[in-house]
């Protein structure tokens, strides 16, 4: 029996995002964007998507004068990411 | 379905690995203009100590090494603004923690031996050199082990046995800069490979 696969990861982009934040300290969006290639409006409703669900945390603040985004991988995310890695090397075993 | 949920695992790993690859390699090629930096500091510095010790006939050209971090980290603030929107990772960290150690030792020890060397009358001046280009080797070799590169891991070992083999064996005095002349370029090296580096 394969382990079901979280909901939340298993999208294209909000598994990309998590990928880079699982390796980071935390990213701004802009980075988030060109590491993703994503467009802005999809970028943004993903993050939300995952600020949701408690796997990233989102920062809205000032960078001098620029508005600046930073996302934050939360312990429950980093630990669904690792589920979600484990049950896709079940599906290939 | 099954060969649909295999191929749909096996592009979530694959994306996950590029992803995560795209990210680390850019990130650490960032970093690769810093080692550059301080290794042509540490070239220009040394050569130029070199020719005052060697045309004075004064050790004591050597306190100019302080002024090396004055000359740097001007440099390393304005570069460093350049890449505020690029997040920090493990590696990132190890290797910035590797050098400010490298050069918090490096300075301690260097005045406490120029404290020394002052204070007692008997001892007219003290070789850190060896302890110090040992000191480079070590910390240009662990850096190759979290980098993954070879060329860095035996260039960090050449500079700090070699440097002290040199030290010991030859009857050098000013000519001893030559072997930070040579870490600086072996470290200004490092950084065109990190810079150019597939990791």
């Amino acid at each position: 029996m394969f382990p079901k696969l979280d909901p939340i990861l298993h999208s294209e982009l909000r598994l990309a995002v998590m990928s880079v934040l699982s390796d980071v300290e935390s990213a701004d969006f802009t980075y988030l964007k060109t590491q993703t290639e994503a467009t802005s409006g999809n970028l943004s409703v993903q993050i939300d998507k995952l600020s949701a669900a408690g796997y990233i945390t989102v920062e809205k603040g000032f960078k001098g004068r620029m508005p600046c985004t930073t996302c934050k991988i939360t312990e429950k995310g980093l630990e669904a990411f690792r589920q979600y890695v484990e049950a896709l090397r079940t599906y290939l075993k | 379905m099954e060969q649909n949920n295999e191929l749909s695992a096996r592009q979530s790993l694959d994306l996950i690995t590029e992803t995560l690859n795209r990210s680390r390699k850019e990130i650490t090629r960032v970093n690769g203009k810093y080692f550059i930096l301080w290794g042509i500091l540490m070239t220009v510095f040394s050569l130029v100590i070199c020719y005052f010790w060697k045309i004075s006939g004064k050790a004591q050209w050597n306190i100019l090494w302080f002024a090396m971090p004055l000359v740097g980290y001007p440099f390393v603030y304005h570069m460093s603004k350049k890449d505020e929107k690029l997040p920090s990772n493990l590696v990132t960290k190890i290797i910035k923690g590797i050098w400010t150690l490298y050069g918090i030792f490096a300075c301690s020890m260097a005045t406490v031996c120029m404290v020394i060397a002052s204070t007692f009358t008997e001892t007219s001046s003290m070789g850190v050199t060896p302890a110090l280009v040992l000191l480079f080797g070590i910390a240009e070799s662990i850096s190759g082990i979290v980098l993954k590169n070879w060329f860095i891991i035996i260039g960090g070992w050449i500079i700090g046995i070699g440097g002290v083999i040199i030290y010991y064996l030859s009857d050098v005095n000013a000519e001893q800069m030559l072997i930070f002349a040579f870490a600086g370029i072996i470290l200004a090296l490092t950084g065109v490979i990190v810079k150019r580096q597939n990791i």
